[in-house]
């Protein structure tokens, strides 16, 4: 068999990760949160609690209003309305230097006038080290915790942007600040380079339990690292929720195609043959396809996601991620290899081009006037028949007749 | 295309392989010609004027140096110490009130003073360049270039029209019932016009740095807990320090070998070392002219370098990531913190408005008034009536405009490729490029009367080589020195637009197949190309304000240009000198709009 699935819908006993950290106090939280720029709103009325101790990233295209989000937490902005609060205390009018943040930037920011010894000893002028630690004990503490215990003496220029990061992290530590807020600070560094370093990231944030807010504009950098994410369009967050429900049950068209790949199908519901399941005349198809709904409870709690149930004559959207649907050649019988099963929901369409991956090859379709993108194990070609299990798709809007 | 024939293009005939073999070698062509036409124009001119320093009647000898490093005429109480006295005596006269500086000393002295004075007018402007928003914010930024080409004599014609006994200072201060100031040949005058001269300099190469501190690094700062105050002190001032300090330094060459403003604001009774290298040429003492000229040249050189080494040391490459961001000259809120800044600055704008425009305006409005206080246009007439009744050995005005303005042109011409060419050579890094690079700019360290000197004598008075004598008129020798004075400032501003590009596209265009002379035309001078418009503005408003070398190539010949008349009317009344100074600066007012014009039309981006 192809793929493994457990009945009833993946979607399950994803939470226990976070489960315990749900009841953790609240230790930054934004309560409806606006920046405007003249006309445009940069951050549109946003409101978000990040828990103690939590990894939460920000992640959406540029644009969309994370970075303001993060400066506006920092208190490099001012907000035009609505309050920041960290512990349960309003912000408003605290600069950022008695904040108890710390922040690493895409451009890492090293001071180049001063060694490196002294950059991660900067925020020591204003906070005192540790009870029985010394200042240079300290340096030399954070320096072993980002694995450069020799780069005291360097100077910030001698190093490699991988490494200017990771001292931006420890000048950043150093002081032992409440939260720290990371802005794309690994962009601009290389793919190898960046899954190595986000696990170290990961490693010393879980580490020291510091709360973490994280900008990215990069969905599996969030995906990989975060306990919670929150993806952002025009200004909002338009999801909130741990990284696995924004993936299996994305709560808005933009979520589900900004967030991995994804087949967005839209059409009108015709039927109601049972209770969770919906018969879908989809727009540009020539047959009617069957989708489940509901089902996740934990994909409920998190109140983004919540969408109405559909009725009859209703249209929705719905999706399903490429690797969920199933493609055998069109010549080859139903439930072979690839394991189409016959008749459910099954799509004929053509290959159109292919990427090989190694692993896999995600290849594009064409289905009438639109494309279609799966994951084969097998080379493809020419005509093809897809299927898919209802229980793999996921609505993700509904529009009431 | 199975084959290569696109690439060789049909090139096989011999046109073809001749032409290619030119495209190839031209940038060394090029490079040698422009080498040798250094040579001809300022390395060998300056070495036959050097060299009298330490031959004298066919003997090698330091005798000159000398006499002049001993003498308390140049040096005060340090010719003393090298004479051999003990330290400590120097050191009680220099302490006590009535020491001697000498004249080196008192060059020293001044140049301090003008560096103190143009770093103390320049920061604020740098502040309110770097840091505020506001309407005209990029034309202001654009003009503090404006003070550093106009014409120096024009300027000094401005401050005596200004603070002159009949000046509009003066008259301001009686319309005011104050009593009148005598300013003029005062040390202050000097200073301020110095100031006026380097002020903006400082107030540009600041206002970079500044504005290309990193945000990012200043929000790190806050966020790591130091305050507003703070951060500035850690983070931003040493960043921008640098760069005061570079200001500061070629402020002090600048003012060390400043000429025309002392001749005319400061007279002999006031003579820098320049000013008496000019004397000492007038009066034919070539060896102790060349001795006191190298000592100059050694203190400037001496300063730079010691400069250049803490460049060298403390520059840091800025990433340049977000600037800071500015904050608007409006204040946003009425508060003490954010009312204070904008009033000093206020203040400040009133205070420089007034020492920028004073000047030239005071020069306009000299040039309409008699000497009873009346408007009149009676100095114009006299240049009128000059120009159509003036001998032969007298200064006329319509040469002089025909000569600067040829001379610009031809300079131009000549500084150009000379100054593209060494851009080129010195953007490209291999061995030994900042040793082409400091043989290029020495034109700019040289003292203009050395130069000029140089070339009188050698040019103009004719080089015997194998039996032919070789004598250029003294309008080509003109040319040529205003070329070498003026192409440093096309290489400046040729060089950092060619760095700046990006290498992949010379590499792209060496592998479609253009040679490398090739990609400088094809590519990289069509992308430069504002800043080669600059460089022509700026080495033809070099050439047109030239007085230094000009004033000695010009002695007895009638290649007089609009400078050097303004200098010859200045001994007489203010006032044809005035007239003279609207007309240089409405002919170089319409040459820059001629210039923009042209430029403008193959404008490359």
């Amino acid at each position: 068999m192809g793929s493994e699935r457990a009945p009833g819908g993946d979607g399950r006993g994803d939470t226990a990760g976070d489960a315990d950290g749900a009841d953790a106090p609240i230790a930054v939280e934004l309560d409806g949160v606006s920046k405007r720029y003249g006309e445009t709103a940069a951050v549109d009325d946003v409101s978000l609690r990040v828990r103690e101790g939590e990894f939460f990233t920000l992640v959406g295209p540029s644009g969309c209003g994370k970075t303001t989000t993060l400066r506006l937490i920092a208190g490099f902005e001012e907000s035009t309305s609505g309050t920041v609060r960290f512990g349960g205390e309003s912000m408003a009018g605290v600069p950022p230097e008695d904040r108890d943040v710390g922040v690493v930037f895409q451009s890492y920011a090293l001071f180049p006038h001063m060694t490196v010894g002294e950059n991660v000893a900067y925020g020591l002028n204003f906070a005192d080290p540790p009870e029985g630690t010394t200042r240079d004990e300290r340096v030399a503490d954070l320096l072993d915790l980002v694995d450069l215990p020799d780069a005291t003496d360097r100077d910030p220029e001698s190093l490699s942007g991988g490494q200017q990061q990771r001292i931006a992290m420890a000048r950043a530590l150093a002081p032992g600040p409440d939260v720290l807020l990371l802005d794309e600070p690994m962009s601009a560094l290389d793919a190898r380079l960046r899954e190595r370093l986000r696990a170290q990231v990961k490693r010393i944030q879980s580490e020291l339990g510091i709360t973490t807010i994280y900008v990215t504009h990069d969905q599996e950098e969030a995906l990989a690292v975060s306990d919670r994410v929150a993806v952002m369009n025009g200004g909002t967050p338009e999801q909130v929720a741990p990284p696995r429900t924004v993936y299996r049950r994305p709560a808005t068209r933009f979520v589900a195609e900004f967030v991995g790949d994804n087949n967005v199908f839209a059409g009108g519901v015709v039927d109601i043959p049972e209770a969770g399941e919906l018969a879908v005349d989809v727009d540009g198809g020539d047959e009617t396809h069957r989708v489940a709904v509901g089902g996740d409870e934990e994909a409920e709690a998190e109140e983004a996601t919540a969408t109405q149930l559909p009725d009859i004559g209703d249209r929705i959207a719905f999706c399903v991620r490429p690797e969920h649907l199933r493609v055998a050649s069109a010549d080859k019988p139903a439930g072979g290899e690839t394991g189409a099963p016959a008749g459910e929901n099954a799509l004929r369409a053509t290959v159109a081009s292919a990427e090989f991956l190694g692993e896999t090859t995600r290849v594009t379709l064409d289905w009438g006037d639109r494309e279609l993108l799966v994951r084969a194990v097998d080379p493809l070609d020419g005509a093809v028949t897809v299927g898919f299990d209802p229980s793999d798709a996921h609505v993700i809007d509904v529009e009431s007749r | 295309m199975t084959d290569d024939a696109g690439r060789t293009g049909g090139g096989d005939g011999p046109l073809a392989r001749a032409r290619t073999a030119i495209e190839t070698r031209s940038l060394t062509a090029l490079a040698v010609l422009t080498s040798a036409a250094l040579v001809v124009a300022f390395y060998y001119p300056t070495a036959t004027v050097l060299i009298e320093a330490v031959v004298v009647d066919g003997a090698v000898t330091v005798s000159v140096f000398a006499e002049v490093l001993t003498d308390p005429f140049y040096f005060g109480e340090l010719a003393r110490l090298l004479s051999g006295e003990s330290p400590a005596a120097v050191l009680g006269s220099l302490l006590s009130p009535d020491r001697r500086l000498g004249i080196v000393g008192f060059t020293a002295y001044q140049a301090v003073l003008s560096t103190l004075a143009s770093v103390a007018l320049g920061l604020p402007a740098a502040y309110l360049l770097a840091r505020f928003e506001f309407p005209g914010r990029r034309t202001l930024r654009s003009l503090t270039i404006v003070p550093f080409v106009l014409p120096s004599i024009m300027v000094a014609v401005g401050f005596v029209a200004t603070f002159g006994d009949n000046g509009t200072l003066n008259a301001a201060l009686a319309a005011l019932g104050l009593p009148p100031v005598d300013l003029l040949f005062t040390l202050e005058a000097v200073v301020i016009a110095h100031a006026f001269y380097n002020a903006p300099l400082v107030a540009r190469v600041t206002t970079a740095a500044w504005e290309s501190v990193d945000a990012s690094a200043v929000e790190t700062a806050r966020s790591l807990g130091a305050g507003p105050v703070r951060a500035f002190v850690d983070v931003v001032a040493p960043q921008v320090y640098p760069a005061v300090l570079t200001g500061a330094a070629l402020t002090f060459v600048f003012t060390f070998g400043t000429f025309p403003i002392v001749l005319a604001l400061g007279g002999f009774q006031l003579a820098t070392v320049e000013v008496f290298v000019y004397r000492l040429v007038r009066d034919l003492s070539y060896a102790e002219a060349a001795a006191l000229a190298i000592i100059e040249l050694v203190i400037s050189l001496g300063v730079l370098l010691a400069y250049l080494r803490y460049e060298a040391r403390n520059s840091t490459s800025t990433r340049g990531a977000r600037p800071l961001p500015r904050r608007p000259l409006v204040p946003p809120a009425p508060t003490l913190r954010e009312l204070l800044p904008r009033a000093g600055l206020g203040v400040y704008s009133v205070a420089a408005g007034i020492l920028f425009v004073a000047p030239i305006a005071s020069m306009i409005l000299a040039s309409v008034t008699g000497g009873d206080g009346a408007l009149t246009l009676d100095h114009y007439r006299f240049l009128i009536e000059r120009q159509q009744t003036g001998a032969a050995f007298q200064v006329r005005p319509w040469p002089a405009i025909r000569n600067s303005l040829a001379f610009a042109a031809a300079a131009t011409l000549l500084a150009l490729p000379m100054g593209v060419v060494v851009a080129v050579l010195t953007t490209r890094r291999y061995r030994g490029r900042t040793l082409v690079d400091a043989a290029a700019m020495a034109p700019l360290a040289v003292s203009g009367i050395i130069v000029g000197l140089g070339l009188l004598r050698g040019l103009v008075f004719g080089v015997e080589i194998a039996e032919w004598r070789i004598a250029a008129s003294g309008a080509v020798a003109i040319v040529v020195a205003h070329a070498v004075s003026g192409y440093p400032f096309v290489v400046r501003t040729v060089s950092p637009g060619l760095s700046g590009l990006d290498r992949s596209l010379v590499e792209s265009a060496r592998a479609l197949g253009a040679s490398r002379a090739r990609v400088i035309r094809d590519v990289e001078l069509p992308l430069v190309w504002p800043a080669v418009v600059a460089g022509a503005a700026f080495a033809f408003a070099i050439s047109i304000g030239e007085f230094t070398s000009t004033v000695v190539l010009a002695t007895g010949a009638d290649a007089y240009t609009m400078p050097v008349a303004i200098e010859r009317f200045i001994g007489r009344r203010l006032g044809p000198a005035t007239a003279m100074g609207v007309v240089l600066l409405v002919v170089t007012g319409l040459s820059f709009v001629v210039i923009e014009r042209l430029g403008g039309d193959h404008r490359g981006l």
